[in-house]
């Protein structure tokens, strides 16, 4: 690549006490580059933008000022921190004529991988986090459209997922604007865009945001593609005009309740076939509202909160196969048979707070929003996890992750004491008493 | 246990060079230049295959002179290719090029469903056979119509005339477009849109990159920016190759 800014160089910016050095070229793309800087002994990215970009896109200064002064809605963004034009002694150690802007922002954390990855086939990643990733997604846009915002542009290339443990960071914040503001020049990615954006009647906002994240909650959870079916197969050149009729003129859900002219074919499009039947309904009924009434009536689209509750339900009902130890996401009270192997579930030991019901399985996790009415959906501070034992992992242990020590009540009448860290036997306790509650034991 | 071992079903993208191996192509390290360039751009290239789950990435050459021949026949998957040097020697037959890479977009040989194929012709010269037939018949083939076709001179020769007419009409207005003929000066230059054609338009040809209004338009592809023309300290000395 060759780089607009030299490797090596101190470069001082308007408004920057200190200069930033250029470390290395992380990367490029159609927009500009991104590289690693040091600013003042920290560590930050920095991405600078091809001249052309400010010319296609007159409003990105104010977009961007508006961003860093609104703050991120929450941490799981890579959002900009400051806005930089460079100094007149700086402008002539940038390798173009018109020496551009940019703006800072935090590095991307090692671990941290591009969804695509995940969509290609070539990372390892448990269902639980794959459902946790689109939880955080969810939950991100949840809070940018709270704070009046919108996205515009998000597809698989501006999402990194950690596949140890489902965190994400949705990049590429840019085209962030206040919701309504016509003021961008993005349109959106072809086969993330809504049908209404795509056919250009509409331009993209936070209802099209919410059209492009169920395209991409799919695209996690089936690595497959909502509008890939027999239509798919009948066009022989994939390019614009194709895509403009497959995702917009002719869109029809695979997986439409009503309309099976686009169903999956099992070998051509064996991700789709293999991986849907493996969410529970209430889930699947989200897609088939946003790619049914919802692909042409934005107000009947899904909402986040929609979003996160359900996912965060499908995390609570994991079930792992007795026979070959897969993930199930079966309604406890009928679990049917295994996805994979075909093995009867048994129906699943729970445990019941006052506000929710979470499967007893190796993994799970029990939060704040299981025990109090009014708290947040969020996945950030279990209460308490289940564990196997390290030894036997046939027992089944709670994990206590609070700061208190709760008691415990055993199916003998025997009590314990439950410390912080610790973890009890699920097979001789009745009832915990949490400091957020009662923990009740449910025995099918 | 792991997500099941599935993925979205991926569909083949042809991307050929037309390599001029003429003898004026020895002239100044012209060939070698190019050589370099190919070679240089097959990681970047690796890269933005592996990043597009869409996408089967797979390469050929052709080369021309006195005749025309395959030097990289067989469909190569991007990753395991090796480039073995061009040489240069003999009069510049474009037009039975062309028709030979008629012969490969038929189907068969091509695929039943495709992404659209990338179609990169580089000459520093004029065809000295019957140019207008080879295209002729080039064009007859739906994947040829369907495919993004760029074209790259190679110094102060080379037939800009020929070479918009492979690449279609040519578009209003002046100044750089990726649908007229990039004009490489020096080596820095031929590298650049060398690799600017295998990375930015293999990902736009086989997933779609974002869009904005006003972007370049016409034909059935978006075609990404141009590289901007960086500074480089060299270009004040002239070209350094010829």
């Amino acid at each position: 690549m060759t780089g607009l800014l030299p490797e090596g160089a101190n470069l001082r910016f308007e408004g920057l006490d200190q200069p930033l050095q250029i470390l290395r070229a992380l990367g490029g793309g159609t927009q500009g580059q991104v590289y690693a800087v040091d600013c003042g002994g920290e560590q930050l990215a920095l991405k600078w933008y091809l001249p052309a970009c400010l010319a296609r896109d007159p409003q990105l200064p104010r977009r961007l000022r508006q961003s860093i002064a609104l703050g991120a809605p929450n941490g799981d963004f890579l959002w900009p921190l400051a806005l930089l034009e460079p100094t007149a002694a700086s402008r002539p150690l940038i390798r173009h004529p018109k020496a551009g802007f940019g703006y800072l922002m935090a590095l991307r954390p090692a671990g941290f991988v591009g969804a695509h990855q995940h969509a290609g086939g070539q990372l390892e990643i448990s269902l639980q986090n794959v459902l946790r990733a689109c939880f955080h997604l969810a939950d991100g846009f949840h809070h940018l459209h709270l704070k009046g915002l919108c996205y515009k542009d998000i597809s698989l290339g501006n999402l990194f997922l950690e596949p140890s443990s489902g965190r994400v960071l949705i990049c590429d914040n840019d085209n962030v604007d206040i919701d309504g503001q016509g003021g961008g020049s993005v349109l959106g990615t072809p086969g993330f865009m809504a049908p209404e954006v795509l056919l250009k009647q509409a331009k993209p906002g936070a209802s099209s945001d919410l059209f492009s994240l169920a395209v991409l909650i799919f695209r996690l959870i089936t690595r497959h593609d909502p509008f890939r079916g027999q239509r798919e197969l009948a066009i022989r050149c994939l390019d614009e005009p194709a895509r403009r009729r497959l995702y917009g003129e002719e869109a029809l859900f695979i997986f439409d309740p009503n309309d099976p002219g686009n169903r999956p074919h099992p070998e051509e499009h064996a991700a789709a076939v293999v991986t849907w039947p493996i969410y529970p309904r209430p889930l699947q009924q989200l897609f088939e509202q946003c790619f049914g009434p919802g692909l042409r009536h934005p107000d009947q689209r899904p909402l986040t909160g929609q979003w996160t509750q359900q996912l965060s339900r499908c995390l609570d009902q994991r079930q792992l196969c007795p026979h070959c130890g897969q993930e199930t996401f079966p309604a406890p009270a009928a679990p049917g048979a295994c996805w994979q192997c075909g093995t009867p579930l048994p129906p699943p030991l729970q445990l019941q707070l006052a506000h929710g019901r979470v499967t007893a399985a190796a993994g799970n996790e029990l939060h704040r929003h299981h025990a109090e009415p009014w708290a947040p959906i969020t996945l950030d501070q279990p209460l308490a996890r289940l564990v196997s034992h390290p030894e036997d992992p046939q027992l089944l242990g709670l994990q206590n992750l609070s700061g208190e020590t709760w008691q415990g009540e055993l199916i003998h009448g025997q009590t314990i004491d439950l410390a912080p860290g610790k973890t009890c036997n699920l097979a001789a306790l009745q009832q915990l008493r949490s400091d957020a509650g009662p923990i009740t034991v449910l025995r099918p | 246990m792991p997500f099941p071992n599935v993925r979205l079903s991926n569909r083949p993208l042809h991307f050929i060079y037309l390599c001029d191996c003429s003898g004026s192509m020895a002239a100044q390290g012209k060939m070698q230049a190019l050589n370099q360039a190919i070679r240089q751009s097959l990681p970047g290239m690796a890269e933005v295959a592996r990043e597009n789950p869409e996408a089967r990435v797979l390469v050929r050459a052709l080369r021309f002179a006195d005749r025309a021949e395959w030097h990289l026949e067989q469909p190569t998957p991007v990753d395991h290719l090796q480039w073995r040097d061009l040489e240069a020697g003999g009069i510049t037959a474009m037009g039975e090029a062309l028709e030979r890479l008629a012969g490969v977009l038929q189907s068969p040989p091509m695929e039943e469903r495709a992404l659209p194929p990338v179609l990169v012709l580089i000459s520093d010269g004029q065809p000295t056979d019957d140019f207008e037939t080879g295209l002729a018949t080039l064009m007859r083939q739906p994947w040829a119509q369907k495919a993004v076709r760029l074209a790259i001179a190679l110094g102060h020769d080379a037939d800009l005339e020929v070479l918009q007419q492979f690449i279609g009409p040519e578009p209003p207005g002046g100044g750089r477009s990726p649908r007229r003929p990039l004009q490489a000066s020096n080596a820095t230059s031929l590298a650049q849109y060398i690799q600017w054609a295998s990375t930015a338009v293999v990902g736009a040809a086989s997933m779609p990159a974002s869009q904005v209004q006003g972007a370049t338009s016409g034909g059935n592809i978006p075609l990404p920016d141009l590289p901007p023309t960086v500074l480089d300290p060299t270009d004040d000395v002239g070209p350094l190759v010829w």
